[in-house]
């Protein structure tokens, strides 16, 4: 297989912080329809230390938006078991994780503070602090003056950023993202690539990061999970050892382009 | 926006909402001017002149006041039975797979058949009395309700749905914080067009049979011939819808956003 070989070497072996881990192993999931059954994805095994950016690559249908709905306690794995911040995870915990979803999702009825506020809402938490904690969300975001805003009078990158803000606002030690910025266009997608850095860069949470753009996940990611359709499988683990920040050198470098052409071989396979 | 620019090539020299008030005052000139020079009849069609004062005195008299007031105990007893009844049994049947797909048909059939026939049925059962046009008031706007409900609990994005569960929420937080605005904007609009059916309801029960109510004067003066008094009691009416119909339609476009 060569897996344990291709396996990100810096990263420090001394992590013993659970806290925001997340293991996955031996998982499967099958999708039972009245059409029949789909085995979504079979045997997935790794490990996300704390604080690490991760992306997951692959075709579309190959299991990666079932995958992380599965890590974020949404859809139950068939097969196999998952572990987040050191416990298992049976249902959803928004303290442990947060969720960013492909459309933005937000409430169109609620204005952006209200949207962000929303998760602290379901759990009754006091006014005053709920505010308090919402507008620093959304300061992260860089959207502070857009508060009373809704959904309707935003762009879509700063739908996003609302989205963004709202998986932030508990602090949870661990954030997965499904394809978040895919709906944007080229330029919006780059600008908000370097502003999930830079919150990562801030708050050293563990970012879990689903996206069919092979550079995308390069720039951003530590490391790049590969895997290939029906049933989807974990193909390749690919460690980015290119230097942070990533320069626009770095980024047209030829160390870039061997990772491209890599992961692009390993899904084509 | 786009579209308004794209049609009007021509210039718009005068506001829609201006033009419109004037066709309908150029329709009231019309109705004005021809019984006055003789053109219809004025005993077939009483002018504005006549049935504007008609009206006054209609809200004058205790007799007319009866019923305005039974139509309206009748259609608003109707409405708040109705409305609730169909959306919760719209949302037991929309729930479960199994009783969607027993039930939502058999609704379907329910609601094409035209409900005035009935109406002998529930002299049968129920008399020629109060409840008997309540009665017919609620099985003709009920399967409107379920019908329109359905497509309220459809229209609750499913994204929406899991976002509310991946922040932990509870069933009675998904229900109130999530299905219920979600819903808002069609169940205005189902609770404006069953207003309608059931407003007709009642009507078309008086008129059929009845000792009181605004169907039953229409009824009578029609037969005997008494066109002001008729005009006037159908200018109610109208008003009557349309100013319901209108104050939903603003709630309507109140929330129209929150469908995006
Ligand atoms: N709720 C579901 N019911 C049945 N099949 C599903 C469901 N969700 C996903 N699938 C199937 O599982 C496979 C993986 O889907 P998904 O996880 O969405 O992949 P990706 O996010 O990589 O595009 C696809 O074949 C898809 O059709
Ligand atoms: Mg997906």
């Amino acid at each position: 297989m060569g897996l344990k070989a291709v396996v990100n070497s810096p990263s420090p072996a001394a992590s013993t912080d659970e806290s925001g881990a997340v293991e996955v192993t031996n998982v499967g999931h099958v999708y039972e329809t009245a059409s029949g059954t789909t085995e979504a994805l079979t045997d997935i095994s790794f490990r996300v230390e704390t604080g690490r950016f991760v992306s997951i690559v692959g075709p579309s249908g190959c299991g990666k938006s079932s995958l992380l709905m599965m890590i974020a306690g949404l859809v139950q794995p068939t097969r196999g078991t998952i572990i987040a911040g050191g416990r298992p995870l049976v249902q959803p915990d928004p303290t442990r994780i947060g969720v960013v979803f492909q459309d933005a999702s937000l409430y169109p009825w609620l204005t952006a503070r209200s949207n962000v506020e929303f998760p602290l809402s379901l759990r009754h938490v006091d006014r005053k602090i709920r505010r308090e904690r919402a507008e620093a969300a959304l300061e992260l975001v860089g959207l502070a003056g857009f508060a009373d805003k809704h959904p309707h009078e935003l762009s879509g990158g700063m739908k996003q950023r609302v989205a963004l803000a709202r998986g932030l606002v508990q602090d949870p030690p661990i954030l997965l993202m499904d394809e978040p910025f895919a709906a944007l266009d080229e330029q919006t997608r780059l600008t908000m690539g370097d502003e999930v850095l830079r919150i990562w860069e801030r708050t050293r949470k563990t970012i879990i990061f689903v996206t069919h753009g092979l550079s995308e996940a390069i720039h951003l990611s530590d490391e790049v999970l590969v895997l290939t359709s029906r049933p989807g499988k974990l193909v390749d683990r690919v460690a980015v050892d290119l230097p942070r920040p990533r320069s626009f050198e770095v980024m047209g470098g030829r160390r870039f382009e061997e990772l491209r052409e890599r992961i692009w071989q390993r899904i084509r396979s | 926006m786009n579209t308004a620019t794209v049609r009007s090539t021509g210039a718009r020299v005068i506001p829609a909402p201006v033009a419109r008030a004037a066709l309908v005052a150029a329709l009231i000139a019309v109705w004005q001017v021809a019984p006055t020079i003789g053109l219809v009849d004025p005993r077939l069609l009483p002018p504005p002149s006549v049935v504007g004062p008609m009206i006054v005195h209609l809200f004058g008299e205790s007799g007319f006041q009866g019923h305005l007031a039974t139509t309206l105990l009748e259609t608003v007893i109707a409405f708040l039975v109705s409305v609730p009844v169909g959306f919760i049994l719209a949302i037991l049947i929309g729930e479960n797979k199994y009783a969607s797909d027993i039930f939502k048909p058999l609704v379907f059939f329910v609601f094409s058949i035209p409900k005035s026939i009935f109406l002998p049925l529930f002299i049968f059962a129920f008399g020629i009395s109060f409840h008997q046009k309540v009665a017919f008031g609620v099985f003709s706007t009920l399967f409107i309700v379920m019908m329109l409900s359905f497509a309220a609990i459809e229209s609750v994005r499913r994204d929406h749905l899991v976002v509310a569960r991946s922040y932990g929420a509870t069933r009675m937080q998904t229900v109130l914080r999530v299905y219920l605005p979600g819903m808002t904007p069609v169940l205005l609009e189902a609770i404006r067009v069953s207003m309608i059916f059931n407003f007709t309801g009642i009507l078309l029960a008086e008129m059929y049979a009845s000792r009181e109510g605004l169907g039953n004067v229409i009824e009578q003066w029609g037969q005997g011939f008494q066109l002001d008094r008729l005009m006037a009691t159908i200018v109610v009416i109208a008003a009557i819808a349309i100013v319901f119909n209108e104050t939903i339609r603003a709630l309507e476009s109140r929330c129209e956003h929150w469908r995006e």
